[in-house]
């Protein structure tokens, strides 16, 4: 009868998780979801405008939520109206502020240290200001800006992309746009007429001359707004052609006599927005999609999937399930092991699929390997780690593998969202990252490395905190860990080193020189040789249990610094993956690797789970409350 | 008595030992480069045999840790030693001496790399043809012989022996060279700029003075020099003058019937062929300044082996030939000028060999490690 309830509780547990992840019901009102899965093109790709609202929200509020009195409202909203009616936009406080210096230029005196948000009609009175303060900080160079002076420069870019957005399909001034579109097409003809008689020495309309001049010009001023390519232009012959800014467009109009469809669509969801035409808005959306469908089917089928990726958000869900795998696993310790168990195992399976499909999806999104910046780094980091935890936990069935698994899945995946805030997760790679092999090999397996010393690291943590806190700590325990250490890191010294000499020569291959001493090169190396140390000490006698999990603790010092510490030197060629901040974290949990350690070395006699054994009848084995080897 | 010596050569101590250090001088190297750069600090670190401090106050420099070449030749003694005096092959352990063997031939690799390997840059405007590259670190003083017919001669003295005093005897025509003042680094001003005549400071032509700077580190700057040089003929002076390598327009002599230049400019590394710049590409993404790909179109040309062809030198794909590699490595002057860069290393595939033996080594022992547990579960 037992058997059924692990699955039983992982059922209820799933059908939570899906439901989070279906699409909403649509409301009434304006096809706010339809217009998030319109394709535009920004930083070189093509992406759906929930996604454009995401990321240019995170710029602003290092969150990418808006929200209304305390209530998050879709993100495409506010992008639809910073779009179509910016008026409304412009009083949506989504410029945040922490820093008590930029603060004080706003005004605000009193600082209760938690952040505050300004709409742009609040930073109107103090652009001036700001943009000051940024161009005297920008002759700091990067590494020696203060708080300060990062603070004012992010807000000033924030700004600065704040009105480009505002001019990506419109001009912002322009009270009804749909109706000075029809007005521009109504005078096109007779203006390009007159300027072929001037041409031609005949007497010519100087009024229809004039006013196709003013527009010129207008949208000539509109080109400084180029962003967002939101206009598609399917006759393009080059990747640059394919999708137009609004004033491109426009100006490509006076050459041809018409005004390209798109832009008459976009018009029309302008006017119709602004008068409160929900009907009207929703068919005009509904006929951009078939046009798009007609000309341009496989880029929209990307940006509705990206969409769904947003909405779904698998990451997240699988965050949340690691969080419920990581308690029932250490329950499981204490109380009901077999139910429990078997529980934690079929849900850390489940979070490992959600997992595996959101790598899969961005990597249909991006077309590339699943590696290809430090978010999707920490992404793959989890990926592999938890891949090896259901191997560990398939072999050892105690427990320990869900632990772990959980653990590292969701410190990952915390890791990932955090860096995701920087800006799009997705962007196009540079020049010489532009080949999926070495993507493909180097990069995926100097991350499983990463992955593996990780996951080693943390059986250490377990290891030593498991023997002096608890008394669940027999003879067999403390082998089966030290045993696991030993076979992940085993697996970690393959990794680190094959990757690491792959990467040598993708740098013979693209620089000229197997090995260059840079920053990133070196801290993969620091993996490969603290890897070889533990094997060499262990293989010579230097080290035992205690000592491999000693030294594998500090393994995740290492991977800390080469994954995330060199790109905070910001020297070197692979210092694309540049932050500033974070430095504070990673000293902290440096620290706590340090405080970790410095406990493995207690000696072995005031540690609780020894003496529990020791004070064991001789003779019987250790035994624990929970069966800890394979039988 | 030997064996008292091989011993403590072939412990896996000392295995662990130097790793430790390895990793020591790594993390140090790498954090160092936020000051000195990456050349500096692959010198200093890892291509010498000790780190030194000097002792303030004096110009003494001690040792305090060993450095790359005494690490990694400690740690190749000590797999030699142990591989000659206590592994015997057995099917076990093959793994082992394969992947060791592939560690043994990196290490040499590395060595002969940074004993041998030249690296330089070959700049180019669209349809410039030049037959030489430019160390992006070093200087040369060179005395260039004008009064062949076809051809000239160079005499080229490296910076190492540039320094103020020194006397530089020359081969040809009883010259000498004198340097009267030397700076390392130094920026070009017009003389009204100087900010005061304390300066150390020399003239160069009336238009310009050249002012000593601090000796540079960064990246993307070069240490540009200056120096006053005299020339002599068995003694007598033959002419005294202020060469800038920022600045580097020869000077003229005569002596006897011979017509003479002298310059200071970056050092030169001269091919046996020539590279012309057909055409400099560089694609972004749309609507970015993102770039996706920089590209050159060059003409190889080789008179004293027949060749005259064309060829494409873009990211990840370089061009190699006569034991030369030219890498797309960069661009300015709005896209109309490459830069490529040239790396002559006789050694690079060993590299390729070494890590193939490692990772079979490695998947071999692990391998029969995994079946052999994995058996022994089964069974248990």
């Amino acid at each position: 009868m037992k058997k059924w309830i692990p699955w039983l509780i992982s059922l209820v547990l799933l059908t939570w998780v899906i439901s989070r992840m279906l699409p909403q019901k649509p409301v009434t009102g304006f096809d706010v979801a339809g217009f998030g899965q319109l394709p535009v093109l920004v930083g070189g790709r093509v992406m759906p405008m929930d996604t454009l609202a995401r990321i240019s929200l995170s710029i602003m509020n290092h969150h990418g939520t808006f929200t209304v009195d305390g209530r998050t409202q879709p993100a495409s909203r506010w992008l639809l109206d910073v779009l179509m009616m910016p008026r409304r936009a412009d009083a949506a406080k989504v410029f945040e502020v922490t820093n008590p210096d930029i603060l004080a230029l706003f005004g605000q005196q009193d600082f209760s240290g938690k952040p505050i948000s300004y709409s742009y009609n609040d930073c109107v009175a103090v652009l001036s200001e700001i943009g000051r303060q940024a161009s005297s900080a920008t002759q700091t160079e990067a590494q020696g800006r203060n708080a300060f002076q990062r603070g004012i420069l992010k807000l000033r870019d924030a700004l600065r992309i704040y009105l480009l957005l505002k001019n990506s399909i419109q001009a912002e001034d322009s009270p009804d746009f749909g109706r000075e579109l029809q007005v521009f097409e109504q005078v096109l003809q007779p203006g390009m007429q007159a300027v072929r008689d001037r041409e031609a020495n005949r007497p010519f309309n100087q009024q229809d001359l004039l006013v196709v001049a003013r527009f010129t010009q207008r949208y000539q001023t509109l080109t400084k707004a180029r962003y967002v390519y939101a206009l598609p232009n399917p006759d393009g012959k080059t990747d640059s052609d394919r999708w137009l800014h609004i004033s491109d467009a426009l100006l490509s109009a006076v050459a041809t006599g018409k005004v390209a469809y798109p832009a008459i669509l976009y018009g029309g969801l302008i006017s119709t927005y602004r008068s409160d035409n929900v009907t009207g808005f929703n068919q005009i959306l509904h006929g951009y999609n078939q046009y798009l469908q007609g000309t341009m089917p496989e880029q929209l089928s990307r940006a509705k999937v990206e969409y769904w990726f947003n909405q779904a958000q698998p990451f997240l869900q699988a965050m949340v399930l690691y969080v419920f795998v990581l308690l029932v696993s250490l329950i499981s310790w204490l109380k009901w092991p077999r139910t429990l168990g078997k529980t934690a195992i079929i849900l850390l399976g489940f979070a490992f699929v959600l997992h595996t499909l959101g790598l899969l999806i961005r990597m249909y999104l991006q077309g590339r390997p699943p590696v290809t910046n430090l978010y999707s780094s920490a992404l793959f980091v989890g990926w592999g780690s938890v891949l090896l935890c259901l191997f560990l936990e398939r072999f050892y069935k105690n427990g320990i593998g869900s632990v772990c698994g959980s653990t590292i899945g969701f410190v990952t995946l915390l890791i990932a969202h955090n860096l995701q805030l920087d800006g799009d997760s997705l962007e196009m790679l540079r020049a010489v990252l532009d080949t999926n092999v070495w993507l493909a090999t180097h990069v995926v397996v100097v991350t499983l490395g990463y992955s593996s010393v990780g996951l080693a690291g943390l059986l250490g943590i377990i290891y030593i905190l498991r023997g002096i806190l608890t008394s669940s700590f027999g003879a067999a325990t403390a082998a089966s860990l030290s045993r696991m250490i030993y076979g992940v890191i085993c697996f970690a010294t393959l990794c680190s080193f094959v990757g690491t000499i792959l990467g040598g020569i993708w740098a013979d291959q693209s620089w000229g020189r197997f090995w260059g001493w840079d920053p990133k090169e070196n801290g993969a190396l620091l993996i490969v040789l603290w890897n070889a140390a533990i094997l060499h000490a262990r293989w010579g006698g230097l080290i035992r249990e205690r000592g491999l999990a000693v030294m594998s603790v500090f393994g995740n010092i290492v991977v800390s610094l080469s994954w995330f510490g060199v790109n905070m030197l910001g020297v070197g060629l692979h210092s694309y993956g540049f932050m500033d901040q974070a430095f504070g974290t990673l000293m902290a949990f440096i620290a706590g690797q340090l405080v970790i350690m410095g406990l493995g070395l207690i000696p072995q006699r005031y540690w609780r789970g020894i003496r529990t054994r020791a004070a064991k009848v001789p003779g019987k084995p250790a035994t624990a409350s929970v069966p800890l080897t394979a039988t | 008595m030997i064996n008292n010596w091989v011993k403590p050569l072939t412990s896996l101590k000392l295995t662990v030992f130097c790793l430790g250090c390895a990793m020591i001088l790594v993390f140090l190297g790498t954090l160092d480069q936020v000051n000195i750069g990456v050349y500096e600090a692959e010198n200093r670190y890892f291509k010498s045999f000790f780190l030194y401090f000097t002792l303030p106050g004096t110009t003494l420099r001690l040792p305090w840790f060993p450095s790359g070449y005494l690490v990694g030749g400690l740690l190749l003694v000590n797999l030699i030693a142990a591989h000659l005096a206590r592994f015997k092959f057995t099917w076990k352990k093959a793994g082992i001496m394969v992947l060791h063997s592939g560690v043994i031939l990196l290490l040499l690799g590395q060595l002969f790399t940074s004993l041998f390997q030249v690296e330089s840059q070959m700049r180019l405007d669209q349809g410039e043809t030049k037959n030489y590259s430019l160390s992006y670190y070093h200087d040369e003083l060179a005395l260039i012989d004008t009064s062949g017919s076809d051809s000239d001669r160079v005499i080229s003295i490296p910076d190492s022996q540039l320094y103020k005093g020194h006397k530089i005897v020359l081969p040809v025509d009883s010259l000498e060279v004198g340097i009267d003042e030397y700076f390392i680094n130094s920026a070009l001003l017009r003389p009204d700029q100087l900010p005061s005549s304390n300066n150390p400071h020399l003239q160069i032509g009336p238009m310009a003075v050249s002012v000593q700077t601090e000796r540079t580190y960064k990246e993307n700057e070069r240490n540009m020099p200056t120096a006053a040089v005299s020339v002599w003929q068995s003694g007598r002076h033959v002419g005294s003058w202020n060469l800038a390598a920022g600045f580097p327009r020869p000077a003229r002599f005569r002596v006897g019937e011979k017509s003479f230049q002298i310059v200071l400019r970056p050092k030169r590394f001269y091919k046996p062929f020539a590279i012309q710049l057909v055409q400099f590409s560089h694609d972004r993404y749309a609507g970015t300044d993102i770039p996706r790909n920089f590209s050159s179109r060059v003409r190889l040309v080789d008179s004293s082996r027949h060749e005259d062809r064309e060829t494409l030198i873009y990211m990840n794909h370089p061009l190699r030939y006569q034991g030369l590699t030219f890498y797309q490595s960069g661009f300015e002057n709005n896209d109309k000028t490459t830069i490529l860069q040239v790396v002559q290393n006789p050694s690079w595939l060993i590299p390729y060999v070494s890590c193939a033996l490692i990772a079979f080594g490695m998947l071999l022992q692990f391998g029969m490690h995994l079946i052999s547990f994995i058996k022994r579960r089964v069974i248990s």
